[in-house]
């Protein structure tokens, strides 16, 4: 029986097309910001509906659908097996391709469940549920019937990913419907901000870290035709990862109605968060630096040495503002915006376009189009990311110094309006910025179509059995 | 470059960077020679202009300007003009240290010049510090950041003698590096004003 790689094709284009319309999203807010009348008035153009549309579209449609491709990719070479239940996966595909599209248009419609990153109303969310619990039946199935004795790392994160959103996710939107469109969370007051970022901080923790980890400790190998620099260190760093990351949620509520006691620990937590995230970023530029003459032939290799220098930023940053002393200055500032934008750009979006650049060819079984305009995409996408950050530290900053600044009566000194219209040259820069970032996907978009035009999935068959020793 | 490195070179390292990096290449420079004769002198002029800037604009985050006692505009140019300071010397010693796994040179001298260089656009451009202006300065120094990355990227190969793929990947990691040494300078300064250690605007 052959691999299943049709379902990581159509996952992987969904992928892309995400990734394009939700970051034109973003850069149309982003605009927004500098120039507040391109709304037109109309409710579907609001900046917080099309906000809440950028992230819904970003997350789920481009991070998790390349999360899934990969993950359905790799088990099956980890394991040396076909695909478990793959009409059930193809269901995965439809039924969470379906949710994205007609959740979106809830959005821009105004239905909003009130919770960050997981605003999508109720009928979403149990589709949302019936549909990951499948992907997890299909993954977990596929290594339940592996050929190889070992489970190889990368699956171990993908697994934690599965396991942990499907529990972030089913207990976090517990609520009560009130009518088809509008429901009530099961949670109230200070327990309800609990829930909320035990599930927002653990979504970027086990999706938007311990997913991509996944991929990386999948793609990175292959590409750099290396084995990883240490494979001890990374089953360390994955406990580490997996038991620390669950408790650093409360550093969001920070001087919030919450017990100090929560806010300490989990401040606590993320700072020792530094630890793990730290070995993985070692243990991949150690990986990475063995294979240096693979750079000049494979644009892909670029994207993911670049994604690494970005997750050393954010995984140290992030443990950073998680301090109280630092917090208590950053929080409501642009600074915040940088902090999760170097992540998401510059380390979930670096990975996914190297790894995009290295399977899509082995899909279609062709070379990619033109490594010149990956080249190209390249510098866009650091150059994008680097302004992107650089201004919202630079208005981050502004925004501490201006709000904390008191006169002579010990009163505010600036009002919340004079210090947003003191922002707008910082936005202006930040929407050029991902003007260049959404450019460079266009590019890459256009790149992977063209490299697949006219093809079909390469059929590959897993190895014979009595070589089913080592890494495939 | 002349065979001494000193400040007097620093029309070459600015427009010639490329001749600059090969002479370096071909040399030795020992470190002291370039910390006294070039990185100190270059590292003086960023705290020299925000504080003649800020005594007499005031900072300009948009809004009115705000000025500050003068103890205390001397106090954070010289909080300044220390943290710069760390900053090329740990630059320069993780350069080294990285050396090793990349197979470039381990000279300190040569780390140490590569640093000076990549840095020097940094230091003048800081000249826009006279106007202290946060939007103005980040609309010159954004791009001269950028001229500097590129002048790593390039340099790096060349002065501390290693392949272009293994010195695209060590300059990767020195730019992670330097990143995460930037974000910790915004941390740190941040905690020390919360606990009550930095400037008390507007009182």
């Amino acid at each position: 029986m052959n691999y299943e790689d049709r379902i990581v094709t159509a996952f992987t284009a969904c992928s892309v097309f995400w990734a394009v319309l939700g970051m034109l999203a973003g850069v149309y807010v982003a605009a927004e910001l500098v120039w507040p009348t391109i709304d037109f008035g109309l409710p579907g153009l609001s900046f917080g509906r099309l906000r809440t549309l950028h992230t819904t579209l970003v997350l789920f449609g481009f991070g998790v659908s390349g999360l899934v491709a990969t993950g359905l990719y790799s088990v099956q070479r980890t394991s040396h097996v076909r695909l478990f239940a793959p009409g059930l996966a193809w269901f995965v595909l439809y039924a969470w391709q379906l949710t994205i599209v007609l959740g979106g248009a809830s959005i821009l419609a105004g239905w909003n469940a009130g919770k960050e990153y997981a605003e999508l109303e109720w009928p979403f969310d149990l589709a949302i549920a019936v549909a990951w619990v499948s992907f997890g039946v299909v993954f977990f199935g596929t290594i339940a019937r592996r050929k190889m004795e070992a489970i190889y790392i990368s699956n171990w994160f993908y697994g934690a990913l599965i396991i942990v959103v499907a529990m972030l996710h089913i207990v976090n939107s517990l609520a009560l419907p009130a009518t088809f469109g509008k429901s009530y969370s099961l949670f109230a007051g200070a327990q309800d901000a609990v829930v909320q970022w035990w599930y927002g901080h653990n979504a970027v923790g086990f999706l938007l870290t311990g997913g991509f980890l996944g991929m990386l400790y999948y793609f990175l190998p292959k590409q750099a035709e290396q084995p990883i620099w240490s494979y001890r260190l990374s089953i360390v760093a994955f406990w580490a990862f997996v038991y620390t990351y669950i408790w650093a949620g409360p550093h969001h509520l920070h001087y919030h109605s919450i017990p100090e006691w929560v806010q300490s620990l989990g401040m606590a937590m993320s700072l020792i968060l530094l630890a793990p995230s730290w070995a993985t970023m070692v243990n991949g530029i150690m990986t990475v630096s063995a294979a240096a003459k693979k750079l000049r032939s494979d644009p892909a290799l670029k994207f993911i040495v670049l994604s690494l220098a970005f997750y050393g930023l954010a995984t140290f940053e992030g443990p950073m503002l998680a301090i109280k002393s630092v917090n208590v200055f950053s929080h409501f500032t642009e600074w915040t915006i940088g902090h999760v934008h170097s992540g998401a750009l510059g380390w979930n979006a670096l990975i996914t376009f190297g790894t995009f650049y290295f399977l899509v060819p082995r899909l279609a079984g062709a070379p990619l189009y033109s490594a010149r305009l990956a080249n190209i995409h390249f510098w866009l996408a650091l150059a994008g990311v680097m302004l992107y950050v650089l201004s919202m530290w630079g208005a981050g900053v502004s925004q501490g110094v201006l709000w904390l600044s008191l006169d002579k009566l010990g009163e505010v000194r600036f009002s919340f309006n004079d210090v947003m219209a003191a922002m707008k040259p910082y936005y202006l820069l930040r929407f050029i910025g991902g003007l260049l970032f959404l450019a460079g996907a266009v590019l890459m978009a256009v790149n992977l179509a063209r490299t697949f035009s006219g093809r079909r999935t390469v059929v590959v068959a897993p190895p014979p059995a009595h070589a089913a020793k080592g890494l495939t | 470059m002349p065979a001494r490195f000193s400040i007097f070179s620093l029309v070459k390292v600015l427009f010639r960077p490329k001749a600059a990096f090969e002479t370096l290449a071909a040399q030795e420079p020992p470190a002291t020679r370039v910390f006294f004769g070039f990185a100190l002198w270059i590292g003086l002029l960023p705290p020299l202009f925000a504080y003649i800037g800020t005594m007499n604009f005031g900072w300009r985050l948009g809004v009115e300007p705000v000025f500050l006692p003068q103890r205390t505009v001397f106090a954070i140019s010289a909080a300044y003009f220390v943290a710069l300071l760390l900053g090329f010397l740990s630059s320069a010693v993780i350069a080294r240290w990285m050396a090793v796994t990349y197979d470039a040179s381990q000279s300190l001298g040569r780390c140490f010049a590569l640093m000076a260089v990549v840095g020097a656009p940094l230091a003048i451009g800081s000249v826009i510090h006279l106007y202290p202006h946060a939007f103005i300065n980040l609309l010159v120094l954004v791009p001269t950041l950028i001229w500097s990355m590129y002048l790593l990227y390039r340099g790096l190969p060349v002065v501390l003698h290693t392949g272009p793929n293994r010195g695209m990947l060590m300059a990767s990691a020195l730019i992670a590096y330097l990143l995460v040494a930037a974000v910790s300078l915004l941390g740190v300064t941040v905690a020390l004003w919360g606990s009550g250690l930095g400037p008390l605007i507007g009182n």
